[in-house]
């Protein structure tokens, strides 16, 4: 057993690390974590974008983006992909490559999701920080650059670290679309042995374990870190750093 | 030939038939007034008689329902362009009850990081005002601390020199002591007198009557959502003329 997985190792490993590369597309590992790194690097601005346009007094920016959020929200990831990945083509009658469907699918589900965290954010510094900016002459973006959103983000690295990890793990639905990635590396595999099966998804768990169990440690501490400094920043408003704690632990 | 837009006016601030409501609900109701340049004018009244709302509608962080407020001959409720209303708001400085100091920043960037992204000052500069300022109100050992490590007295401080910063022709107090621990008030307190000595032009809603004894040059009493006294602090405090007023002063007493 434990020389199988060995010999498949040695066998497949620069398969599972870079998929076909160069003889095809960049796949494996890599590519798992290239697509999770550009969607969360998407995701960020996006999300910030969403939750002014929620927080916004104007209804007609308002309301097009709350119904986009929650239906995000109510609905399965597997879902989203599959629509993405059969409608798209539909409508906009182009061939889209399945590694940016489903880039895209994932922007804009975590960005939905992220969004609530940075709203979150925001509403629990209260009124008195945009008022104090007000009343010193900066503008609505201002205030948001200088005051609002440093703050509201700074209190956020945790849960963006852990939409990092929920993000690693989605992207092996892209498999469902024969997006290249680690798990499709190691179908793949699997379909060339055949009669070892367990042995490969095991070897998959154990890959998948222990990049999201480092990051989510590294979450963890960079919370507890951040929660003590904002303890001894303001001493006063522990609700700016319970909010997107508990949007943390909810992910996990 | 060109004309000087604003004419100069000894008027700092003029409040004109002044309404506002909140749903059924008049808070101001026909607010006529004036303060002049140099004057250190101190609003009090029972609390929820719209003193707040009053002295925050000086600077659009709330809006009225009829009449104008002009400030420099200009209209400050009239429609404009969002710039032109932040460019006014930044000559008005504005001192809340609960400081609002924004926590994030050391207490020198506190002070200077809106002369630098407001007005457009060199970073050097107005870091080196902001030193003037802090030692000014006597903080300047504090210069790199965050506003989580001071007292409440010296945040507020913090925030008065955050105001002058944008050196406002007019500074507005709602209230600068009501949330301090009663050691903590005098401090507060010595700022403003020193400010009010040096001239700047001061619209204070404070309870703290030795203050406005020594320093007012005219009290105004809200009742209601009305100015109804309009005096001098010696007129005031010797003979109130309203029933109301007169409640009032005997109810601080005690
Ligand atoms: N946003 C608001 N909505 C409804 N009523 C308000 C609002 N703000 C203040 N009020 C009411 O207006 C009245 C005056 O409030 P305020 O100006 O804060 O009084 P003061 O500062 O004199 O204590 C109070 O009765 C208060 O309840
Ligand atoms: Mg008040």
């Amino acid at each position: 057993m434990i020389n199988d997985i060995i010999a498949i190792i040695q066998d497949y490993w620069l398969l599972l690390l870079i998929g076909q590369y160069p003889n095809g597309p960049l796949g494996g590992l890599a590519n798992t974590l290239i697509l999770s790194a550009l969607s969360i690097g998407l995701a960020f601005p996006f999300s910030i974008l969403l939750a002014l346009a929620r927080l916004s007094k104007w209804s007609f920016l308002r309301w097009p983006v709350t119904v986009l959020v929650y239906v995000t929200r109510g609905v399965p990831l597997l879902m989203l992909i599959l629509w993405s990945y059969f409608l798209v083509p539909l409508l906009t009658g182009a061939d889209v490559p399945s590694f940016v469907t489903m880039l895209t699918t994932l922007v804009v589900y975590q960005a939905a999701f992220l969004s609530e965290v940075v709203r979150a954010g925001i509403v629990a510094l209260g009124h008195g920080q945009m008022e104090a900016a007000k009343a010193l002459g900066h503008g609505y973006f201002g205030a948001m650059r200088f005051v609002i959103l440093p703050q509201a983000l700074y209190n956020m690295i945790p849960s963006i670290l852990s939409t990092f990890v929920s993000t690693i793990k989605d992207t092996t639905l892209g498999y469902v679309i024969n997006v290249p990635d680690l798990t499709f590396a190691a179908s793949q595999v699997n379909n060339q042995l055949l009669t070892q099966p367990f042995q490969v998804f095991l070897i998959l768990a154990v890959i998948y374990y222990a990049i999201c169990w480092s990051l989510t440690h590294v979450a963890y501490r960079l919370e507890r870190r951040i929660t003590r400094r904002r303890a001894g920043l303001t001493g006063v408003r522990p609700t700016a750093v319970i909010a997107p704690v508990k949007i943390v632990s909810e992910q996990l | 030939m060109t004309l000087p837009v604003s004419p100069h006016d000894a008027r700092a601030i003029r409040i004109s038939h002044v309404s506002k409501q909140y749903g059924d609900y008049q808070v101001l109701k026909n607010i006529d007034a004036e303060v002049t340049r140099g004057e250190v004018v101190v609003i009090c009244g029972p609390s929820g008689s719209g003193k707040s709302t009053l002295i925050r509608t000086i600077n659009r962080l709330e809006e009225i329902n009829s009449g104008s407020i002009s400030f420099d001959g200009q209209d400050i409720h009239a429609p404009m362009k969002t710039r032109e209303l932040n460019r006014l708001r930044s000559r008005i400085g504005f001192v809340f009850q609960s400081f609002n100091l924004f926590p994030h920043l050391s207490v020198v960037e506190n002070v200077s990081m809106s002369p630098v992204r407001v007005k457009g000052i060199a970073r050097d500069v107005a870091h080196d005002q902001a030193l003037r300022l802090l030692d000014r109100v006597g903080l300047a050992d504090k210069a790199n601390a965050y506003p989580g490590q001071l007292s409440g007295g010296q945040q507020q401080r913090v925030a008065i020199a955050r105001a002058l910063a944008m050196e406002p022709p007019v500074m507005l107090f709602d209230e600068p002591t009501s949330a301090l621990d009663p050691e903590m008030v005098g401090e507060v307190l010595a700022v403003m007198k020193s400010l009010a000595a040096d001239g700047m032009t001061m619209l204070c809603v404070t309870h703290e009557m030795g203050f406005a004894r020594d320093v007012a040059d005219r009290i105004w009493f809200i009742d209601a959502g009305q100015i109804i006294e309009m005096a001098t602090p010696e007129e005031f405090f010797t003979n109130p003329r309203h029933p109301r007023a007169q409640r009032f002063l005997a109810d601080l007493r005690h």
